[in-house]
């Protein structure tokens, strides 16, 4: 079975699968044909191959040396990185990885520091890094663990570098160390002496948790949904983003409102078909991706389906515009599929809040100085059938995959750490990345 | 409209007999008509089997159709009716269905049978030639009918109200009149055939366009006149005019009339009552027809050259050109310009689900012009690098305001606000017959709703192929040839049958909650409009009114 099913729908759930049996290196070229290929495409399962892929190349890397890892986890992000560099949650992925490396890395290295040399200089150094990840947690809205706290020591670490350590302790130079001590990525405090643990197993944990985190990431942003939700909206969205639906269906739970559903034709009017109406299409990803979940017209919201073009007539009713992205870049602007531009153009002309719905594993520390960069194009014929073979021939068809709309359009994006204006998404960025990681 | 799709049944045998039967060329429907059958005009359909279908059905259809109505039917051509009445219309027309399949298990008769399975029945040995358009028209209305009686907000008996109430989008209440007209049955015996076609054609996109749509109308009305006699008693000046009311009834009840056809309506109109009564009628007519004729040339024909002339002039070499869906004057504009010799590109932007743009592009692409084309998804990529945008016109307002094609204000607006801040030039080409009085503030208020399975990919695609029929009758074949064939090409597939059930929107209808919304225009702010280019001169949309009260 497992076999018959790869051969015929390559895809997350196939990659998954092959990834315990298949030999590391037969995992990496698979994901990156498949990444080539566009057979794993959203953006979620991108990131949760990745991930599961960089688990499988971190446990079985035979050192728990952190520089080597780091090197290790860098070759292959950055063959995956190329394989396809439009989708850029890889290497979002890529690069949390890399600092969960590096953050257990320094932890071991605080913990030896502090235990190994109470100078005077880094005597304060060493409990505010420890201490803080634990007095932050409350402070975090949703106790996302590791990244949380991660962010966390990011944050004061400039600060201590600038006022303790700016002569002793450049960052760059703190090197791996051999007595390995542990902190564990939830900000508890493991004992020190007892910490005889690898990074590995650590990192192995980091990543695991990463998963989970794209498993719920979901759930978590629809959480938010009742506060940005009120009765009697009228609300428009577009594309059949499983992100949006999960957050109209939350709200729907407690609230009426309508829903406006722009088709997104050609390249995702089908799934948004079957969105609207309730009825799964067989699409092996999404299947793998999510449970069933029941339409919003179930739930009593009326759900009115209209085509791309009509979207500027109807504006004028609506109250909020809700759109899924693709990725989220620094600057706060977004790559999006293609119509969302004008979707948010036409509710900026109409003075309607757009609020964009996205996890932080899309958020991406890119400055789009190209925008060109990063669009993609699709199947032409989808949008001009072979049946037209004679125009085809004729005439140059173009179907873009995604658009890029700037930060200007957007009033307001909802991730799984809670709302933040668009001009706030650099300082996400950079509590998650690392700066050394950020070209990797 | 309870009854149309009744009608629809009853009827479709009656009309294929009469057009075998009336050429449909000098006849009065007046006096010929007495049975209230819907003549309508039938270009060929004369192979032999079906003029022998037509025999057989001869014999039966007069009878139902005669008990059907008498009363009821020749009141189904006009509108106001109390729900009462529509009532008893049903209930009679039940009556005589049932009779009618009675009487079909009585004669035995297979073909000319009950009208619901017999015209199914009767059809094949026609529609298979394909060669007329009167035929595939039939055919058509057959499969509107299909689908109305499938899915229909319009069917009879008392769950017809609440299914139409939940499938119409609440903001656009007011524009859900009656459901569009399907087939030429229960029009009033004073339409004229050639309205009858028009109308059909109308509803089905075949004629589309306002200018098309009110060139056309002029010419059926041409011929409405050219066989109109005065009955005695009255003078044409006062009777033409309700004789021609009916005709604008039925052709409204197919799809709401444009701007253009009520200008020109209005004008002609105008021109039948101020013709003296003393007037002997045949010169009256020649006048009227001889008015017809210069209000096409004038507002249409002569003022598109001079629209296309002008426009190109705003062509420049290494000019990027957007334009949205299918105009036919910036059609005119750029092949004229083309034959200037200026080298530009042209952007081609389309929409579902009418597909308007394919034609232009198809057009302009035999000409040689280089066209790229994409849908609107692709506007912001389009307009990147355009340099103008000509747009064309349904309508233009009193406010300044464009009211087009769905989707023009979406192109308008990216021309406006591009990234970068430089702004592009928006030009509509628009006739002055196409200036109204009235003014739109949004889209929402005066609009127009087109069917909404318009939009489930299938319909459409079937639609679609429907309409290029009569444009081009050797396509479509090659097309179902190769349907079977090729199974990679999306549309192909979904436009057969079989992938039509799959279609997640199939039958929307049965979901509650679940609405589709089919408008056919919207608003483009007057701020997005540089210039109008009119016959009678480049203006700024601030100018309509003006010009508009100087055509007047």
């Amino acid at each position: 079975m497992p076999s018959t099913s790869l051969a015929l729908t390559p895809g997350l759930g196939s990659f998954l699968k092959s990834l315990k049996t298949n030999p590391v290196e037969t995992s990496i070229e698979n994901l990156i044909s498949l990444l080539k290929r566009r057979q794993i495409r959203h953006s979620r399962s991108c990131a949760t191959a990745t991930a599961y892929l960089l688990r499988h190349v971190v446990s079985v890397c035979k050192t728990s040396d952190p520089l080597k890892l780091i090197e290790r986890v860098q070759t292959v992000g950055r063959r995956l990185v190329a394989a396809q560099p439009r989708e850029m949650v890889v290497g979002n992925v890529v690069r949390r990885v890399l600092g969960l490396i590096r953050d257990e890395a320094e932890d071991d290295h605080d913990a030896e520091f502090a235990l190994s040399e109470a100078g005077s200089e880094s005597q304060p150094h060493t409990p505010r890094a420890f201490d803080d990840p634990s007095s932050s947690l409350p402070l975090d809205r949703d106790a996302l663990s590791l990244r949380g706290d991660g962010a966390e020591r990011q944050t004061s670490r400039p600060t201590l570098h600038s006022m303790f350590s700016l002569l002793s302790h450049p960052e760059a130079e703190f090197s791996p160390i051999s007595t390995p001590g542990t902190q564990s990525p939830n900000g508890r405090i493991p004992p020190h002496g007892a910490g005889g643990k690898d990074v590995k197993a650590e990192v192995l944990e980091g990543i695991g948790e990463i998963i989970d985190e794209l498993g719920q990431v979901d759930d978590q942003i629809a959480s938010y949904a009742l506060e940005h939700i009120h009765s009697n909206e009228i609300i428009l969205t577009h594309t059949s983003s499983t992100t949006v639906q999960k957050f109209l269906v939350k709200a729907a739970t407690k609230r009426k409102f309508t829903v406006i559903h722009a088709e997104s034709f050609p390249n995702n009017h089908e799934a948004t078909h079957a969105t609207v109406s309730g009825k799964s299409v067989n699409d092996e990803e999404n299947l793998s991706t999510e449970a069933f979940q029941k339409p919003l017209i179930a739930l009593g919201i009326t759900v009115i389906l209209i085509p791309d073009s009509a979207v500027f007539a109807l504006m004028s009713r609506v109250n909020k515009v809700i759109l899924g992205t693709h990725s989220v870049l620094a600057n706060g602007g977004l790559v999006a599929a293609a119509g969302t531009r004008v979707i948010a153009r036409a509710a900026k002309v109409h003075q309607t809040p757009v609020v964009v719905v996205s996890g932080v594993y899309k958020l991406s520390p890119v400055y789009p100085f190209d925008f060109e960069s990063l669009i993609e194009y699709g199947d032409a014929s989808k949008v001009l059938p072979y049946e037209d073979g004679d125009l085809v021939d004729q005439i140059d068809v173009q179907n873009p995959i995604y658009d890029y709309v700037p930060a200007e359009l957007v009033d307001l994006y909802i991730t799984n750490l809670g709302g933040h204006a668009p001009s706030y998404l650099y300082r996400i960025v950079s509590d998650h990345y690392r700066k050394e990681d950020i070209s990797f | 409209m309870a009854d149309s799709s009744d009608m629809a049944q009853t009827n479709l045998p009656v009309i294929a007999s009469t057009q075998a039967q009336t050429t449909a060329t000098g006849d009065h429907p007046t006096s010929q008509v007495t049975q209230s059958l819907p003549i309508r005009e039938a270009k060929s359909t004369k192979t032999p089997t079906s003029a022998d279908n037509v025999n057989a059905k001869k014999n039966v259809a007069p009878k139902p159709s005669m008990s059907t109505t008498d009363g009821p039917t020749v009141a189904g051509g006009e509108k106001p009716l109390t729900p009462a009445e529509l009532k008893k219309k049903a209930k009679a027309e039940k009556a005589a269905r049932r009779a009618k399949e009675k009487l079909a298990k009585e004669g035995g008769a297979g073909a000319a049978g009950s009208p619901a399975s017999g015209a199914p029945q009767g059809r094949p040995p026609v529609t298979p030639k394909k060669d007329a358009s009167g035929a595939s028209m039939a055919q058509k209305a057959q499969r509107a009918t299909h689908t109305r009686r499938g899915s229909a907000p319009t069917g009879h008996g008392g769950d017809e109200p609440v299914k139409k109430e939940d499938k119409s989008v609440a903001v656009f209440g007011h524009l859900y009149g009656q459901p569009r007209r399907t087939t030429i049955a229960g029009a009033g015996k004073e339409v004229h055939p050639a309205v009858l076609a028009l109308g059909l054609q109308l509803r089905d996109y075949v004629v589309c366009g306002s200018s098309a749509r009110c060139v056309a109308t002029l010419l059926a009305f041409k011929r409405v006149i050219e066989s109109y006699t005065t009955p005695l008693g009255t003078s044409l000046s006062r009777h033409l005019t309700t004789h021609l009311s009916h005709q604008i009834t039925y052709l409204s009840t197919c799809r709401p009339l444009s701007i253009t056809q009520g200008n020109a309506i209005r004008a002609l109109k105008l021109a039948i009552s101020s013709i003296d009564p003393s007037t002997p009628e045949l010169s009256a007519k020649a006048t009227l027809c001889e008015f017809i004729d210069n209000f096409i040339r004038e507002k249409i024909t002569v003022a598109d050259q001079v629209i296309a002339a002008s426009a190109a002039q705003k062509v420049q070499d290494g000019d990027v050109i957007v334009t949205f869906a299918g105009s036919s004057i910036v059609k005119q504009t750029l092949l004229s310009a083309h034959k200037q010799g200026k080298r530009f590109r042209v952007s081609i932007i389309d929409s579902r689900p009418l597909f308007e743009g394919k034609n232009m592009a198809r057009a302009l692409a035999n000409a040689g012009l280089d066209v790229q084309y994409s849908l609107v998804h692709g506007i912001s990529h389009a307009i990147k690098d355009a340099t103008k945008v000509f747009l064309g016109a349904h309508a233009m307002t009193s406010n300044g305001r464009l009211y087009s094609r769905v989707g023009t204000a979406l192109v308008a607006m990216s021309a406006k606000e591009r990234a970068g801040g430089v702004e592009v030039p928006v030009i509509v080409c628009c006739e002055t017959v196409k200036f109204t009085d009235r003014v739109a503030l949004d889209s929402i208020v005066v609009n127009e709703i087109a069917d909404a399975d318009e939009l489930v990919s299938a319909q459409s695609a079937q639609q679609l192929t429907g309409v290029t029929d009569p444009v081009a009758p050797s396509k479509p074949d090659n097309k179902k040839g190769g349907k079977g064939a090729s199974n990679a090409a999306k549309p192909a597939t979904l436009a057969s049958d079989l992938e039509t059930s799959s279609s997640p929107l199939s039958n929307w209808k049965d979901n509650s909650n679940l609405q589709l919304l089919n408008i056919m225009y919207d608003v483009t702010p007057a701020e997005y409009v540089d210039m109008v280019v009119t016959e009678m001169g480049s203006l700024p949309p601030s100018a309509v009114p003006i010009v508009h009260r100087m055509t007047e």
